[in-house]
């Protein structure tokens, strides 16, 4: 090794170590301790520390409690991404066309992803009141129940979220559509192809790629998703809005039930590391990761 | 460079994070206070301060109001007294939390100031949960009886007597909602939000079943086909109509509201709420009695929950003497008597107050109340008691809704107690 | 422009709007008496008023919060360009030894739900004693900030010729000297608009805050309004001033500097 390659050795360390250091203490340290606590019988406030095994995880995985919040989980992960991608991507391409007032549209848009998700909560919990919220009164003054009828809790809920995360989608597919040459269509509309075909031949297969990345994060997102359902709903009515970071949280900090709750957290990592890796590998496959 | 920087940096940014920090003022003492909202037109807390303040010169006493329910209360508590800064001294407590937080070391041990004795002239419910393994960690101020409240006005239209069953109850709210033609009329109004409001209820029907939720021998739901009967009558309060649909999400404010605004017939609430009732504006004045809750018809007699707020002091306060001396100047005589006070919403826990006749005058209901809390029943007392009321809440909210028959939440909630409690020998 | 395009544009414009209603709505909520918010049936409120933004300011903790979420995002922002400026430059640049397996564990990290690690993290800080402090609340988003940091910029840093920083060395510069000198001016659009980023994520964290902040000394905005005290019932009208006050340093980041995002996203996520 040359003394020049010895010194790029030692400039690489030095500039990744504080960094690496950072991160093993804040989150590699972090994401084992989980693993041990959830092994443990952990309660601060009653001196109680013991380790039982996978105790646990055999409660969980006969408890309707963990699976009700799985399926939360899931039926609002799936509805919010479809939700979010399908009308991200039209959202996207309209803004694309657009010619005059990109930048109020860009705004506007936004305009729902910038909001703190506490806010979002706030809002949505003020547009959901039965008698004065916005929701109940565009709908003729009907009285619905949004947030404490048990069948329009989640619905609700998705709704909120799509409302701030669409702009998410959309300005990932529009900044994608705006590196894409505009030659291309020329080339295509001289050989006379229509609108609807250049669409689904040339745009659609050039958006695949930020689709998929799109459908990876907000994939993760919404099964890490916590804020919103804490703040609009606190899991309830009944447990229909209680995911399992909800589930898991509760668990965690009413009662100070660390072990407990550690291993929902662990089942929750798990599945989320899990679904990460598998996207990783899609996404190698298309020959697009960092 | 760009490492002087980032020295530079997390220097700047160790020494902020003690800007977050309470300076220490030199020679004062500075008490921090903090307690719940107190709801009701008058708030006595400020008086008693300054008072305090006037009588030990060189003390300032902060109040610092809680989140307004009990359950967010008790996660703020929990979170923060696990942590070792003591940034409050003197708490405001839900008397169900005093043993927890004895057994948990959060509380200063009262005892080398209060003897046992001194808790005489407190109701007795109040007095049993201010103690723990025989050493006092609290200190009785505020006392809560679950009551049934009724409107006068329309029970003596149809002459009818407050209802000894919730049998009756539903019997008389039909016939009084189907004479008054009112279809904003409700029935019976109750806190059956997924909050420690619906464990107090639900116990009350578990009582008034002839069962309850964990017996002397620490087993859980001993007798589960007569807590599924409790349960289904509250879900068929709602199914028959006889409880508006939004139960399920009322707590004490909205319910208090509702009734307060005519809207209702019965209400289970609190002692606070008379004081509302009976403010100059209110809509219901001089027409609402209260009356013992009911029990079942083959089940045992009627019995409100007891309930109130103690005040407690942090075991890791740096100022014990002027903490302590602040709680028992609060729940001492001259101070619960301020509680006494017209327009003041909170009952004292010295029983001898309730027989002054100055309180009695600006609380007409003030004997009625006394008989109630004496023969109140206190929740089970535990340290554990949160931990079975966070597990059982879930499963009676959703057998209240409709989500899980009576019986399944039961069994589910029984199934999670047994896990919890086998843990904690 | 064909009178069809402007309608076309307008259309869109209009959706858009209606889309952002929920906003507007909590605008109008802010400035709506409470004699008239249960009893809604107007776009606008008959009689406005400044008083629930008068209630905000001077009787909540908003304005304390505000100042410590300022504090906080700003110091984490910084902290996370420090130390991940350097190691996304020693990571695109740099023969560091097991940089494949570092790099993993720093992308596996952003994926890293919070609520596996806010239980270790309570434990941590509490032995720390670092509970609520701004100390404890930066190093929980830097814990998140910093993986996501560093993969962006390696990405513009990775998008410059290598050939611009041989012709430093050349000079006689050395690595720091490059970084700083020469590839930090090329990239600086797009770390600018990490470091917005990172801003508006510690703006907007929740969980850590809610759990690691115990009194208004350290309470952030988002748990400051979650936790808005009310005597009877809930101030929508307060709140909704309280939730206007929250939004705007993000908005006004977001929506004012909407170029830089769409140009860092362009810029460095796509070019994988």
């Amino acid at each position: 090794m040359t003394g020049r390659q010895r010194a790029d050795r030692r400039a690489g360390i030095a500039f990744v170590a504080p960094a690496v250091v950072a991160l093993a203490a804040l989150a590699l340290y972090p994401g084992l301790w989980v693993l041990w606590l959830s092994l443990q019988q952990r309660i601060p406030i009653f001196g109680i520390s013991r380790f039982v095994g996978l105790e646990h995880f055999a409660f969980l995985v006969s408890d309707p409690r963990f699976w009700n919040a799985a399926r939360v989980t899931v039926a609002f992960t799936v509805a919010s991404v479809a939700l979010e991608l399908a009308l991200g991507l039209i959202v996207a391409l309209a803004l694309w066309r657009q010619r005059a007032g990109r930048r109020v549209a860009l705004s506007l848009l936004l305009l729902a992803w910038a909001l703190p998700s506490v806010v979002t909560a706030k809002l949505f919990e003020w547009l959901y009141h039965p008698s004065a919220g916005l929701v109940n009164l565009l709908l003729g003054g009907r009285a619905f129940n949004w947030l404490g009828d048990p069948a329009l809790a989640l619905p609700a809920l998705i709704l909120a979220d799509v409302w701030r995360t669409m702009p998410f989608v959309a300005l990932l597919c529009y900044a994608r559509l705006l590196t894409i040459p505009p030659e291309i269509y020329e080339a295509a509309r001289v050989d006379g192809a229509t609108r609807v075909a250049m669409l689904t031949s040339i745009t659609l297969p050039l958006l695949r790629a930020i689709l998929l990345v799109a459908l990876l994060f907000r994939t993760l997102d919404a099964l890490r998703a916590f804020d919103l359902m804490y703040v609009l709903t606190g899991g309830g009515p009944a447990g229909t809005t209680e995911t399992l970071t909800v589930f898991a949280y509760r668990s965690l900090f009413q009662t100070l039930q660390l072990g407990f709750g550690s291993a929902i957290s662990v089942a929750i990592f798990v599945v989320v590391m899990a679904i990460a890796a598998g996207y990783l590998r899609a996404l190698r496959r298309e020959g697009l990761t960092a | 460079m760009i490492a002087r920087l980032a020295i530079a940096l997390l220097a700047g940014l160790l020494a902020l994070g003690g800007c977050a920090e309470r300076p220490a003022a030199p020679g004062a003492v500075t008490l921090v206070f903090k307690h719940a909202k107190i709801f009701g037109p008058s708030d006595p807390i400020p008086g008693l301060l300054r008072e305090f303040e006037r009588r030990h010169p060189g003390v300032t006493v902060k109040s610092e109001p809680l989140t307004w329910t009990s359950d967010e209360q008790h996660q703020f508590y929990v979170i923060n007294l696990e942590g070792a800064t003591p940034t409050f001294d003197v708490l405001m407590l839900d008397l169900i939390w005093v043993p927890e937080f004895a057994q948990a070391g959060w509380l200063l041990d009262l005892s080398p100031w209060v003897t046992t004795a001194e808790l005489a002239p407190h109701f007795p419910a109040a007095a049993a949960a201010a103690s723990w393994r025989g050493r006092v960690w609290g200190l009785p101020w505020n006392m809560n009886v679950g009551v049934l409240y009724y409107r006068t006005d329309l029970l003596a239209k149809y002459g009818l007597t407050p209802p000894r069953t919730w049998e009756a109850l539903v019997a008389q709210a039909m016939q009084i909602r189907a004479g008054e033609r009112d279809s904003k009329l409700d029935g019976v109004l109750w806190q059956g939000k997924q909050y420690e409001g619906l464990v107090v209820n639900t116990l009350e029907h578990l009582w008034a079943s002839g069962t309850s939720l964990i017996d002397e021998r620490d087993r859980v739901l001993p007798d589960p086909v007569r807590a599924a009967r409790a349960l289904t009558f509250m879900r068929e309060l709602l199914d028959r109509g006889v409880s508006p649909s939004w139960v399920t999400a009322g707590d004490e404010e909205l319910t208090r509201r509702a009734f307060g605004d005519g809207h209702a017939v019965f209400l289970r609430s609190w002692p606070y709420a008379m004081d509302l009732f009976e403010a100059p504006d209110s809509p219901v004045r001089g027409r609402v009695g209260i009356a013992p809750l009911p029990g079942h018809r083959d089940g045992a007699e009627g019995v409100g929950a007891t309930g109130g707020f103690h005040l407690a002091v942090n075991r890791r306060t740096r100022h014990a003497e002027a903490a302590v001396a602040l709680i028992r100047f609060l729940a001492s005589d001259e101070g619960e008597r301020a509680l006494t006070a017209p327009a003041v919403a909170l009952y004292p826990t010295r029983v001898a107050l309730y027989q002054e006749p100055a309180a009695v005058r600006a609380h007409p209901f003030m004997p009625a109340f006394h008989d109630l809390a004496l023969r109140g029943r206190p929740r089970p007392v535990t340290p554990y008691y949160l931990m079975l009321s966070t597990t059982v809440q879930p499963e009676f909210s959703a057998a209240l809704v409709g989500v899980k028959t009576p019986e399944r939440a039961l069994a589910d909630a029984r199934r999670r107690l047994e896990y919890m409690v086998s843990h904690l020998r | 422009m064909t009178t069809r395009a402007r309608r076309g544009d307008l259309a869109i414009l209009i959706l858009l709007a209606v889309w952002a209603t929920p906003f507007f709505w909590q605008v109008r909520t802010s400035f709506t008496p409470d004699s008239e918010l249960l009893r809604t049936t107007s776009p606008l409120p008959a009689r406005p008023t400044l008083a629930h933004y008068q209630a905000v300011v001077e009787r909540s903790v908003m304005p304390r919060a505000l100042g410590n979420s300022l504090a906080v995002a700003t110091i984490t922002t910084l902290v996370a360009l420090a130390l991940g400026v350097p190691a996304a430059y020693g990571f695109a640049r740099l023969p560091v030894p097991g940089k494949g397996v570092l790099l993993l564990a720093i992308v596996a990290s952003t994926a890293f739900p919070q609520i596996a690690t806010v239980s270790p993290l309570y434990l941590l800080l509490r032995a720390l004693d670092l509970r609520d402090t701004w100390t404890a609340l930066v190093l929980a988003n830097t814990s998140f900030a910093l993986p996501l940091l560093i993969w962006l910029i390696a990405g513009f840093i990775r998008e410059i010729p290598i050939e611009v920083e041989e012709a430093a060395f050349l000079d006689g510069a050395g690595r720091l000297g490059a970084l700083g000198r020469i590839v930090l001016p090329l990239i600086a659009p797009g770390v600018a608009s990490a470091a917005l980023l990172t801003f508006l994520a510690s703006w907007n964290e929740f969980l850590f805050a809610f759990t690691f902040t115990a009194t208004e000394a350290s309470r952030t905005v988002p748990v400051a309004l979650a936790l808005f005290p009310g005597v009877f019932e809930i101030p929508w009208g307060d709140i909704a001033a309280a939730s206007i006050l929250a939004s705007l340093p993000p908005i006004i980041i977001v929506v004012g500097l909407q170029r830089w995002l769409v140009h860092g996203l362009v810029g460095g996520a796509l070019k994988e």
